[in-house]
Protein backbone atom coordinates (compact mmCIF):
# COMPACT_ATOMS: atom_id res chain seq x y z
CA UNK A 1 0.00 0.00 0.00
CA UNK A 2 2.71 2.48 -0.95
CA UNK A 3 2.13 3.52 -4.55
CA UNK A 4 3.02 7.18 -4.99
CA UNK A 5 2.30 9.55 -7.90
CA UNK A 6 3.29 13.17 -8.33
CA UNK A 7 1.20 14.91 -11.00
CA UNK A 8 2.57 18.22 -12.28
CA UNK A 9 3.53 19.31 -8.77
CA UNK A 10 4.88 22.80 -8.34
CA UNK A 11 5.94 24.40 -5.09
CA UNK A 12 6.39 28.15 -5.08
CA UNK A 13 7.28 29.94 -1.83
CA UNK A 14 5.97 33.34 -0.76
CA UNK A 15 9.18 35.02 -1.95
CA UNK A 16 8.52 33.71 -5.48
CA UNK A 17 11.20 31.01 -5.46
CA UNK A 18 10.07 27.80 -7.12
CA UNK A 19 11.50 24.83 -5.21
CA UNK A 20 9.76 22.28 -7.45
CA UNK A 21 8.62 22.87 -11.03
CA UNK A 22 5.92 20.81 -12.65
CA UNK A 23 7.18 17.49 -11.29
CA UNK A 24 5.50 14.32 -12.52
CA UNK A 25 6.88 11.04 -11.25
CA UNK A 26 5.67 7.67 -9.99
CA UNK A 27 7.00 5.29 -7.34
CA UNK A 28 5.92 1.66 -7.31
CA UNK A 29 4.99 -0.12 -4.12
CA UNK A 30 8.04 -1.90 -2.68
CA UNK A 31 10.54 0.19 -4.64
CA UNK A 32 13.63 1.94 -3.37
CA UNK A 33 14.56 5.32 -4.86
CA UNK A 34 17.32 7.80 -4.19
CA UNK A 35 16.70 11.51 -4.70
CA UNK A 36 19.90 13.30 -5.41
CA UNK A 37 21.00 16.72 -6.57
CA UNK A 38 22.87 19.76 -5.33
CA UNK A 39 21.83 21.74 -2.26
CA UNK A 40 18.62 23.64 -2.99
CA UNK A 41 17.69 21.30 -5.83
CA UNK A 42 14.36 20.55 -4.14
CA UNK A 43 15.01 17.18 -2.47
CA UNK A 44 13.84 18.21 1.00
CA UNK A 45 10.82 20.06 -0.41
CA UNK A 46 9.90 16.93 -2.35
CA UNK A 47 9.94 14.85 0.85
CA UNK A 48 8.14 17.53 2.87
CA UNK A 49 5.29 17.58 0.37
CA UNK A 50 5.04 13.80 0.60
CA UNK A 51 4.98 14.01 4.41
CA UNK A 52 2.25 16.66 4.11
CA UNK A 53 4.37 19.13 6.05
CA UNK A 54 3.74 21.63 3.29
CA UNK A 55 1.21 22.05 0.49
CA UNK A 56 2.07 22.15 -3.22
CA UNK A 57 1.20 25.38 -5.02
CA UNK A 58 -0.15 23.33 -7.91
CA UNK A 59 -0.61 19.67 -8.82
CA UNK A 60 -1.59 16.49 -7.03
CA UNK A 61 0.22 13.96 -4.87
CA UNK A 62 -1.55 10.61 -4.90
CA UNK A 63 -0.73 7.86 -2.43
CA UNK A 64 -2.61 4.67 -3.22
CA UNK A 65 -4.87 6.79 -5.41
CA UNK A 66 -5.75 9.28 -2.64
CA UNK A 67 -4.75 12.92 -3.02
CA UNK A 68 -2.93 13.45 0.27
CA UNK A 69 -2.87 17.22 -0.16
CA UNK A 70 -6.61 17.34 0.42
CA UNK A 71 -7.30 14.80 3.16
CA UNK A 72 -8.91 15.64 6.52
CA UNK A 73 -6.68 16.20 9.59
CA UNK A 74 -7.79 12.86 11.07
CA UNK A 75 -6.94 10.88 7.92
CA UNK A 76 -3.71 12.82 7.63
CA UNK A 77 -2.80 11.51 11.10
CA UNK A 78 -3.55 7.92 10.05
CA UNK A 79 -1.56 8.49 6.85
CA UNK A 80 1.42 9.61 8.91
CA UNK A 81 1.08 6.53 11.13
CA UNK A 82 1.80 4.52 7.97
CA UNK A 83 4.74 6.71 7.09
CA UNK A 84 8.23 6.39 8.55
CA UNK A 85 10.34 9.50 8.26
CA UNK A 86 13.97 10.29 9.05
CA UNK A 87 14.66 14.02 9.37
CA UNK A 88 17.89 15.90 8.89
CA UNK A 89 17.46 17.56 12.29
CA UNK A 90 16.31 14.29 13.96
CA UNK A 91 13.28 15.82 15.79
CA UNK A 92 14.04 13.92 19.00
CA UNK A 93 12.52 14.87 22.35
CA UNK A 94 15.30 15.95 24.70
CA UNK A 95 13.47 15.07 27.94
CA UNK A 96 12.55 11.54 26.84
CA UNK A 97 14.88 8.58 26.82
CA UNK A 98 16.06 6.91 23.62
CA UNK A 99 13.56 4.11 24.29
CA UNK A 100 10.65 6.53 24.74
CA UNK A 101 11.60 8.48 21.61
CA UNK A 102 11.56 5.34 19.52
CA UNK A 103 8.36 4.09 21.19
CA UNK A 104 6.45 7.31 20.39
CA UNK A 105 4.86 6.22 17.06
CA UNK A 106 3.81 2.88 18.57
CA UNK A 107 2.21 4.56 21.58
CA UNK A 108 0.37 6.95 19.28
CA UNK A 109 -0.97 4.00 17.30
CA UNK A 110 -2.25 2.41 20.53
CA UNK A 111 -0.06 -0.68 20.62
CA UNK A 112 0.16 -2.78 23.79
CA UNK A 113 3.12 -1.93 26.04
CA UNK A 114 4.42 -5.50 25.91
CA UNK A 115 4.60 -5.37 22.10
CA UNK A 116 6.08 -1.87 22.20
CA UNK A 117 8.98 -3.07 24.36
CA UNK A 118 9.66 -5.95 21.98
CA UNK A 119 9.49 -3.84 18.82
CA UNK A 120 11.51 -0.91 20.20
CA UNK A 121 14.28 -3.15 21.47
CA UNK A 122 14.45 -4.92 18.11
CA UNK A 123 14.72 -1.58 16.27
CA UNK A 124 17.34 -0.25 18.67
CA UNK A 125 19.29 -3.45 18.39
CA UNK A 126 19.21 -3.12 14.60
CA UNK A 127 20.79 0.35 14.71
CA UNK A 128 23.24 -0.68 17.45
CA UNK A 129 21.80 1.45 20.25
CA UNK A 130 20.17 -1.09 22.56
CA UNK A 131 22.78 -0.53 25.33
CA UNK A 132 21.87 3.17 25.30
CA UNK A 133 18.09 2.82 25.46
CA UNK A 134 17.81 4.58 28.82
CA UNK A 135 20.00 7.55 27.88
CA UNK A 136 18.63 10.92 26.82
CA UNK A 137 19.35 12.26 23.31
CA UNK A 138 21.58 14.98 24.78
CA UNK A 139 23.98 12.28 25.92
CA UNK A 140 24.40 10.87 22.40
CA UNK A 141 26.64 11.91 19.51
CA UNK A 142 25.03 13.38 16.37
CA UNK A 143 25.47 10.08 14.57
CA UNK A 144 23.78 8.21 17.41
CA UNK A 145 20.93 10.71 17.42
CA UNK A 146 20.58 10.08 13.70
CA UNK A 147 20.29 6.35 14.38
CA UNK A 148 17.62 6.95 17.04
CA UNK A 149 15.68 8.88 14.37
CA UNK A 150 16.11 5.96 11.97
CA UNK A 151 14.93 3.46 14.61
CA UNK A 152 11.86 5.63 15.29
CA UNK A 153 11.10 5.75 11.55
CA UNK A 154 11.28 2.00 11.03
CA UNK A 155 9.74 0.78 14.29
CA UNK A 156 6.09 1.02 13.15
CA UNK A 157 6.99 -1.02 10.03
CA UNK A 158 5.70 1.72 7.75
CA UNK A 159 4.20 1.33 4.28
CA UNK A 160 6.31 4.26 3.08
CA UNK A 161 9.75 5.15 4.38
CA UNK A 162 11.15 8.62 3.67
CA UNK A 163 14.62 9.68 4.72
CA UNK A 164 16.28 13.07 4.34
CA UNK A 165 20.07 12.60 4.41
CA UNK A 166 19.84 9.63 6.79
CA UNK A 167 23.55 8.82 6.63
CA UNK A 168 24.88 12.39 6.73
CA UNK A 169 26.46 11.91 10.18
CA UNK A 170 27.35 8.23 9.95
CA UNK A 171 30.61 6.53 9.04
CA UNK A 172 30.68 4.54 5.74
CA UNK A 173 30.34 1.14 7.40
CA UNK A 174 27.32 2.19 9.46
CA UNK A 175 25.84 3.97 6.41
CA UNK A 176 25.96 0.71 4.46
CA UNK A 177 24.34 -1.10 7.34
CA UNK A 178 21.49 1.43 7.51
CA UNK A 179 21.00 1.14 3.74
CA UNK A 180 20.71 -2.61 4.07
CA UNK A 181 18.10 -2.08 6.77
CA UNK A 182 16.12 0.13 4.36
CA UNK A 183 16.52 -2.50 1.66
CA UNK A 184 15.02 -5.12 3.97
CA UNK A 185 11.97 -2.91 4.31
CA UNK A 186 11.78 -2.59 0.54
CA UNK A 187 11.79 -6.37 0.25
CA UNK A 188 8.70 -6.66 2.44
CA UNK A 189 6.79 -4.16 0.29
CA UNK A 190 7.69 -0.80 1.82
CA UNK A 191 8.22 2.05 -0.63
CA UNK A 192 11.51 3.70 0.29
CA UNK A 193 12.59 7.18 -0.87
CA UNK A 194 15.92 8.53 0.33
CA UNK A 195 17.31 12.00 -0.29
CA UNK A 196 21.09 11.86 -0.23
CA UNK A 197 24.27 13.53 -1.42
CA UNK A 198 26.40 10.45 -0.91
CA UNK A 199 27.07 9.35 -4.54
CA UNK A 200 29.28 6.39 -3.62
CA UNK A 201 26.61 5.00 -1.33
CA UNK A 202 23.85 5.63 -3.88
CA UNK A 203 25.76 3.95 -6.69
CA UNK A 204 26.49 0.92 -4.51
CA UNK A 205 22.79 0.23 -3.90
CA UNK A 206 21.73 -0.54 -7.52
CA UNK A 207 18.44 1.26 -7.05
CA UNK A 208 16.48 3.89 -8.93
CA UNK A 209 18.10 7.32 -8.81
CA UNK A 210 16.19 10.53 -9.51
CA UNK A 211 18.35 13.58 -9.91
CA UNK A 212 16.83 16.96 -9.19
CA UNK A 213 18.25 20.23 -10.46
CA UNK A 214 16.72 23.64 -9.74
CA UNK A 215 13.37 22.06 -8.90
CA UNK A 216 13.10 19.85 -11.97
CA UNK A 217 13.88 16.21 -12.64
CA UNK A 218 17.10 16.15 -14.66
CA UNK A 219 17.77 12.43 -14.47
CA UNK A 220 15.83 9.25 -13.71
CA UNK A 221 17.68 5.95 -14.02
CA UNK A 222 17.56 2.45 -12.58
CA UNK A 223 20.67 0.36 -12.13
CA UNK A 224 22.62 2.29 -14.73
CA UNK A 225 19.79 2.52 -17.29
CA UNK A 226 18.42 5.99 -18.12
CA UNK B 1 -17.45 -5.52 2.11
CA UNK B 2 -14.29 -7.60 1.59
CA UNK B 3 -11.01 -6.65 3.26
CA UNK B 4 -9.58 -5.69 -0.14
CA UNK B 5 -12.51 -3.42 -0.85
CA UNK B 6 -12.14 -1.87 2.60
CA UNK B 7 -8.47 -1.17 1.95
CA UNK B 8 -9.29 0.42 -1.38
CA UNK B 9 -11.72 2.70 0.40
CA UNK B 10 -9.35 3.49 3.27
CA UNK B 11 -5.70 2.92 2.36
CA UNK B 12 -4.55 3.79 5.91
CA UNK B 13 -6.80 1.90 8.31
CA UNK B 14 -6.04 2.09 12.03
CA UNK B 15 -4.33 -1.08 13.15
CA UNK B 16 -5.06 -0.78 16.86
CA UNK B 17 -8.63 0.24 17.61
CA UNK B 18 -11.30 -0.51 20.20
CA UNK B 19 -12.02 0.33 23.84
CA UNK B 20 -8.82 -1.27 25.15
CA UNK B 21 -6.68 0.92 22.91
CA UNK B 22 -8.68 3.95 24.02
CA UNK B 23 -8.28 2.94 27.68
CA UNK B 24 -4.50 2.37 27.27
CA UNK B 25 -4.06 5.81 25.75
CA UNK B 26 -6.08 7.50 28.51
CA UNK B 27 -4.16 5.63 31.22
CA UNK B 28 -0.84 6.63 29.67
CA UNK B 29 -1.87 10.27 29.29
CA UNK B 30 -3.23 10.41 32.87
CA UNK B 31 0.08 9.01 34.15
CA UNK B 32 2.08 11.56 32.15
CA UNK B 33 -0.15 14.37 33.39
CA UNK B 34 0.34 13.37 37.03
CA UNK B 35 4.08 13.30 36.39
CA UNK B 36 4.02 16.73 34.68
CA UNK B 37 1.90 18.32 37.43
CA UNK B 38 3.95 16.81 40.27
CA UNK B 39 7.18 17.93 38.59
CA UNK B 40 5.86 21.52 38.77
CA UNK B 41 4.19 21.32 42.16
CA UNK B 42 4.75 24.97 43.09
CA UNK B 43 3.08 26.33 39.96
CA UNK B 44 0.33 23.70 40.19
CA UNK B 45 -0.43 24.64 43.81
CA UNK B 46 -0.76 28.27 42.78
CA UNK B 47 -3.25 27.34 40.05
CA UNK B 48 -5.20 25.14 42.48
CA UNK B 49 -5.34 28.01 44.98
CA UNK B 50 -6.58 30.50 42.36
CA UNK B 51 -9.22 28.11 41.06
CA UNK B 52 -10.10 27.18 44.66
CA UNK B 53 -10.72 30.79 45.66
CA UNK B 54 -12.78 31.36 42.51
CA UNK B 55 -14.93 28.34 43.39
CA UNK B 56 -15.10 28.94 47.15
CA UNK B 57 -16.84 32.32 46.96
CA UNK B 58 -19.94 31.30 44.97
CA UNK B 59 -20.03 27.90 46.69
CA UNK B 60 -19.90 29.62 50.10
CA UNK B 61 -22.70 31.98 49.10
CA UNK B 62 -24.71 28.99 47.91
CA UNK B 63 -24.28 27.39 51.35
CA UNK B 64 -25.30 30.65 53.04
CA UNK B 65 -28.36 30.90 50.84
CA UNK B 66 -29.63 27.38 51.52
CA UNK B 67 -29.04 27.82 55.25
CA UNK B 68 -30.93 31.12 55.30
CA UNK B 69 -33.71 29.43 53.37
CA UNK B 70 -33.64 26.60 55.92
CA UNK B 71 -33.84 29.13 58.75
CA UNK B 72 -36.89 30.71 57.10
CA UNK B 73 -38.53 27.34 56.80
CA UNK B 74 -37.79 26.55 60.43
CA UNK B 75 -39.46 29.80 61.54
CA UNK B 76 -42.31 29.43 59.12
CA UNK B 77 -43.42 26.24 60.91
CA UNK B 78 -44.02 28.14 64.16
CA UNK B 79 -44.72 31.84 63.59
CA UNK B 80 -45.63 33.86 66.61
CA UNK B 81 -45.30 37.17 68.38
CA UNK B 82 -43.47 38.66 71.32
CA UNK B 83 -45.25 40.99 73.72
CA UNK B 84 -43.06 43.36 75.75
CA UNK B 85 -44.53 44.82 78.97
CA UNK B 86 -43.91 48.13 80.72
CA UNK B 87 -41.04 48.06 83.21
CA UNK B 88 -42.17 47.19 86.70
CA UNK B 89 -45.56 45.77 85.63
CA UNK B 90 -47.00 43.44 88.28
CA UNK B 91 -46.59 39.72 87.72
CA UNK B 92 -50.34 39.21 88.11
CA UNK B 93 -50.97 41.57 85.16
CA UNK B 94 -48.47 39.66 83.06
CA UNK B 95 -50.01 36.32 83.96
CA UNK B 96 -53.47 37.65 83.14
CA UNK B 97 -52.27 38.84 79.75
CA UNK B 98 -50.73 35.42 79.12
CA UNK B 99 -53.96 33.65 80.05
CA UNK B 100 -55.99 35.98 77.83
CA UNK B 101 -53.74 35.26 74.85
CA UNK B 102 -53.55 31.55 75.62
CA UNK B 103 -57.32 31.28 75.60
CA UNK B 104 -57.55 32.42 71.99
CA UNK B 105 -58.10 29.73 69.38
CA UNK B 106 -55.22 30.97 67.17
CA UNK B 107 -52.63 30.44 69.91
CA UNK B 108 -51.05 27.08 70.67
CA UNK B 109 -48.71 28.07 73.53
CA UNK B 110 -47.58 31.04 75.59
CA UNK B 111 -44.29 31.37 77.44
CA UNK B 112 -43.52 34.16 79.87
CA UNK B 113 -40.01 35.57 80.25
CA UNK B 114 -39.69 37.55 83.46
CA UNK B 115 -37.38 40.58 83.84
CA UNK B 116 -34.88 38.38 85.72
CA UNK B 117 -34.95 35.70 83.00
CA UNK B 118 -34.48 38.34 80.28
CA UNK B 119 -31.44 39.63 82.12
CA UNK B 120 -30.01 36.12 82.41
CA UNK B 121 -30.48 35.47 78.64
CA UNK B 122 -28.82 38.77 77.79
CA UNK B 123 -25.86 37.90 79.99
CA UNK B 124 -25.57 34.52 78.28
CA UNK B 125 -25.68 35.71 74.66
CA UNK B 126 -24.18 39.19 74.75
CA UNK B 127 -20.62 40.37 75.22
CA UNK B 128 -22.04 43.58 76.76
CA UNK B 129 -23.39 41.67 79.76
CA UNK B 130 -20.97 43.37 82.18
CA UNK B 131 -22.28 46.79 81.19
CA UNK B 132 -25.61 45.98 82.87
CA UNK B 133 -23.82 45.69 86.23
CA UNK B 134 -23.20 49.43 86.07
CA UNK B 135 -26.95 50.15 86.03
CA UNK B 136 -28.90 50.47 89.26
CA UNK B 137 -31.84 48.40 88.08
CA UNK B 138 -32.67 45.84 85.41
CA UNK B 139 -33.58 47.76 82.21
CA UNK B 140 -34.96 44.73 80.39
CA UNK B 141 -38.74 44.32 80.31
CA UNK B 142 -40.70 41.18 81.01
CA UNK B 143 -42.16 39.61 77.90
CA UNK B 144 -44.15 36.71 76.62
CA UNK B 145 -43.92 34.74 73.46
CA UNK B 146 -47.08 33.40 71.92
CA UNK B 147 -46.84 30.71 69.27
CA UNK B 148 -49.57 30.32 66.69
CA UNK B 149 -51.20 26.97 66.17
CA UNK B 150 -50.36 25.02 62.98
CA UNK B 151 -51.98 26.41 59.89
CA UNK B 152 -52.66 29.87 61.33
CA UNK B 153 -52.46 32.61 58.72
CA UNK B 154 -50.67 35.93 58.64
CA UNK B 155 -54.08 37.57 59.23
CA UNK B 156 -54.53 35.49 62.42
CA UNK B 157 -51.14 36.73 63.56
CA UNK B 158 -52.13 40.33 62.94
CA UNK B 159 -55.44 39.87 64.82
CA UNK B 160 -53.67 38.44 67.84
CA UNK B 161 -51.08 41.24 67.72
CA UNK B 162 -53.86 43.84 67.67
CA UNK B 163 -55.60 42.11 70.59
CA UNK B 164 -52.37 42.03 72.62
CA UNK B 165 -51.50 45.62 71.80
CA UNK B 166 -54.81 46.87 73.26
CA UNK B 167 -54.07 45.48 76.74
CA UNK B 168 -52.94 47.88 79.46
CA UNK B 169 -49.29 47.59 80.45
CA UNK B 170 -48.20 46.35 76.99
CA UNK B 171 -45.31 48.43 75.70
CA UNK B 172 -44.68 46.76 72.31
CA UNK B 173 -45.82 43.84 70.19
CA UNK B 174 -43.32 42.36 67.72
CA UNK B 175 -44.60 40.01 65.06
CA UNK B 176 -41.91 37.49 64.12
CA UNK B 177 -43.24 37.49 60.59
CA UNK B 178 -41.34 40.74 60.12
CA UNK B 179 -38.06 38.94 60.82
CA UNK B 180 -39.13 36.16 58.58
CA UNK B 181 -39.72 38.57 55.73
CA UNK B 182 -36.33 40.15 56.29
CA UNK B 183 -34.61 36.81 56.22
CA UNK B 184 -36.54 35.90 53.06
CA UNK B 185 -35.45 39.16 51.44
CA UNK B 186 -31.84 38.59 52.48
CA UNK B 187 -32.05 35.06 51.07
CA UNK B 188 -33.21 36.44 47.74
CA UNK B 189 -30.36 38.96 47.67
CA UNK B 190 -27.80 36.28 48.58
CA UNK B 191 -29.26 33.93 45.99
CA UNK B 192 -28.94 36.46 43.16
CA UNK B 193 -25.55 37.61 44.35
CA UNK B 194 -24.44 33.97 44.47
CA UNK B 195 -25.68 33.38 40.94
CA UNK B 196 -23.89 36.46 39.61
CA UNK B 197 -20.69 35.69 41.48
CA UNK B 198 -20.98 32.06 40.41
CA UNK B 199 -20.95 33.07 36.76
CA UNK B 200 -18.15 35.62 37.21
CA UNK B 201 -15.90 33.44 39.34
CA UNK B 202 -16.69 30.38 37.21
CA UNK B 203 -15.43 32.38 34.24
CA UNK B 204 -12.38 33.35 36.27
CA UNK B 205 -11.71 29.66 37.02
CA UNK B 206 -11.98 28.86 33.30
CA UNK B 207 -9.56 31.68 32.41
CA UNK B 208 -7.05 30.72 35.11
CA UNK B 209 -7.06 27.13 33.87
CA UNK B 210 -6.89 28.24 30.24
CA UNK B 211 -3.85 30.40 30.95
CA UNK B 212 -2.11 27.62 32.86
CA UNK B 213 -2.85 25.07 30.16
CA UNK B 214 -1.63 27.47 27.51
CA UNK B 215 1.66 27.80 29.39
CA UNK B 216 1.87 24.01 29.55
CA UNK B 217 1.28 23.84 25.79
CA UNK B 218 3.98 26.43 25.14
CA UNK B 219 6.40 24.41 27.29
CA UNK B 220 5.76 21.30 25.18
CA UNK B 221 5.46 22.73 21.66
CA UNK B 222 8.39 20.69 20.34
CA UNK B 223 6.82 17.52 21.69
CA UNK B 224 3.51 18.38 20.04
CA UNK B 225 5.24 18.90 16.71
CA UNK B 226 6.94 15.51 16.96
CA UNK B 227 3.66 13.86 18.00
CA UNK B 228 2.03 15.28 14.88
CA UNK B 229 4.92 14.06 12.76
CA UNK B 230 4.47 10.49 14.00
CA UNK B 231 0.74 10.54 13.34
CA UNK B 232 -1.00 11.62 16.54
CA UNK B 233 -4.57 12.75 15.91
CA UNK B 234 -5.78 16.15 17.10
CA UNK B 235 -7.70 14.39 19.89
CA UNK B 236 -4.57 12.61 21.07
CA UNK B 237 -2.63 15.86 21.03
CA UNK B 238 -5.37 17.69 22.93
CA UNK B 239 -5.98 14.90 25.46
CA UNK B 240 -3.08 15.62 27.89
CA UNK B 241 -4.24 19.22 28.19
CA UNK B 242 -7.80 18.19 28.97
CA UNK B 243 -6.31 16.08 31.75
CA UNK B 244 -4.35 19.13 32.95
CA UNK B 245 -7.58 21.12 33.01
CA UNK B 246 -9.43 18.38 34.88
CA UNK B 247 -6.57 18.06 37.40
CA UNK B 248 -6.43 21.80 37.98
CA UNK B 249 -10.24 21.95 38.32
CA UNK B 250 -10.44 18.99 40.71
CA UNK B 251 -7.56 20.36 42.79
CA UNK B 252 -9.28 23.76 42.82
CA UNK B 253 -12.51 22.07 43.98
CA UNK B 254 -10.64 20.43 46.87
CA UNK B 255 -9.01 23.73 47.85
CA UNK B 256 -12.45 25.40 47.71
CA UNK B 257 -13.88 22.73 50.05
CA UNK B 258 -10.99 23.32 52.46
CA UNK B 259 -11.49 27.10 52.37
CA UNK B 260 -15.22 26.78 53.02
CA UNK B 261 -14.70 24.38 55.93
CA UNK B 262 -12.08 26.76 57.35
CA UNK B 263 -14.57 29.64 57.09
CA UNK B 264 -17.22 27.55 58.84
CA UNK B 265 -14.83 26.80 61.71
CA UNK B 266 -13.99 30.50 62.05
CA UNK B 267 -17.61 31.74 62.07
CA UNK B 268 -19.05 28.88 64.11
CA UNK B 269 -18.85 30.60 67.54
CA UNK B 270 -20.29 34.02 66.61
CA UNK B 271 -22.95 32.35 64.49
CA UNK B 272 -23.98 30.13 67.39
CA UNK B 273 -24.44 33.25 69.52
CA UNK B 274 -26.36 35.08 66.80
CA UNK B 275 -28.75 32.21 66.19
CA UNK B 276 -29.08 31.54 69.91
CA UNK B 277 -30.32 35.10 70.41
CA UNK B 278 -33.19 34.24 68.05
CA UNK B 279 -33.82 30.94 69.79
CA UNK B 280 -32.24 28.92 67.01
CA UNK B 281 -29.63 26.19 67.19
CA UNK B 282 -26.70 26.13 64.75
CA UNK B 283 -27.47 23.37 62.31
CA UNK B 284 -25.32 24.02 59.25
CA UNK B 285 -26.83 22.11 56.36
CA UNK B 286 -25.62 21.63 52.80
CA UNK B 287 -21.91 21.01 53.55
CA UNK B 288 -22.18 17.30 52.97
CA UNK B 289 -20.61 14.66 50.67
CA UNK B 290 -23.09 15.55 47.91
CA UNK B 291 -22.04 19.21 48.05
CA UNK B 292 -18.36 18.21 47.97
CA UNK B 293 -18.96 15.90 45.01
CA UNK B 294 -20.77 18.67 43.11
CA UNK B 295 -17.95 21.09 43.96
CA UNK B 296 -15.36 18.66 42.54
CA UNK B 297 -17.42 17.92 39.44
CA UNK B 298 -18.03 21.62 38.77
CA UNK B 299 -14.32 22.30 39.31
CA UNK B 300 -13.42 19.49 36.91
CA UNK B 301 -15.85 20.68 34.25
CA UNK B 302 -14.66 24.29 34.50
CA UNK B 303 -11.05 23.07 34.30
CA UNK B 304 -11.77 21.02 31.18
CA UNK B 305 -13.61 23.99 29.65
CA UNK B 306 -10.57 26.19 30.26
CA UNK B 307 -8.25 23.55 28.80
CA UNK B 308 -10.44 23.17 25.71
CA UNK B 309 -10.40 26.92 25.22
CA UNK B 310 -6.59 27.06 25.41
CA UNK B 311 -6.05 23.94 23.32
CA UNK B 312 -8.40 25.08 20.56
CA UNK B 313 -6.70 28.45 20.37
CA UNK B 314 -3.10 27.23 20.45
CA UNK B 315 -3.21 23.89 18.69
CA UNK B 316 -5.30 25.04 15.74
CA UNK B 317 -2.40 26.97 14.23
CA UNK B 318 0.40 24.63 15.26
CA UNK B 319 3.01 24.57 12.49
CA UNK B 320 5.05 21.40 12.27
CA UNK B 321 7.27 21.94 9.24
Amino acid sequence: MGHIEFHQVTKRFDNGHEALKDISVEFDEGSMTFLTGHSGAGKSTFLKLLMCLDQPSRGQILVNGVNVTQISPRRLAYYRQNLGAVYQDHHLLAHRTVFDNVALPLRVSGMREKDIVRRVRAALSRVGLLPKEQLFPGHLSTGEQQRVGIARAVVPRPKILLADEPTGNLDPELSQDIMHLFEQFKQVGTTVIIASHDHDLIESMNSRIIELGNGSIVGDRIDGHV
Amino acid sequence: MTRKAKLRKDPWPRVHTGPLTWWRDHRRVAGETVHFVSARLGASLLVWLLVGIALALPAGLFLLQINLAGMTTAWEGRPGLSVYFDLGLAEAEITAAAEALGSRSEISSVKITTQAEALQEFQTYSSLANALDLLAENPLPASLRATLRDGASLMDLELVAEFAGRRAGVSEVVMEKTWLQRVTDITRVVSRLGLMLGVLFGLAAVLVTATSVRLAIEARLEELRVLKLVGATDRQIRRPYLYFGAFYGLGGGMIAAMLISLCLVIIETPLTHLLGSYGQNLEMSGFDPKFLAVLLVVGGILGIAGALLAARQRLADLEIN
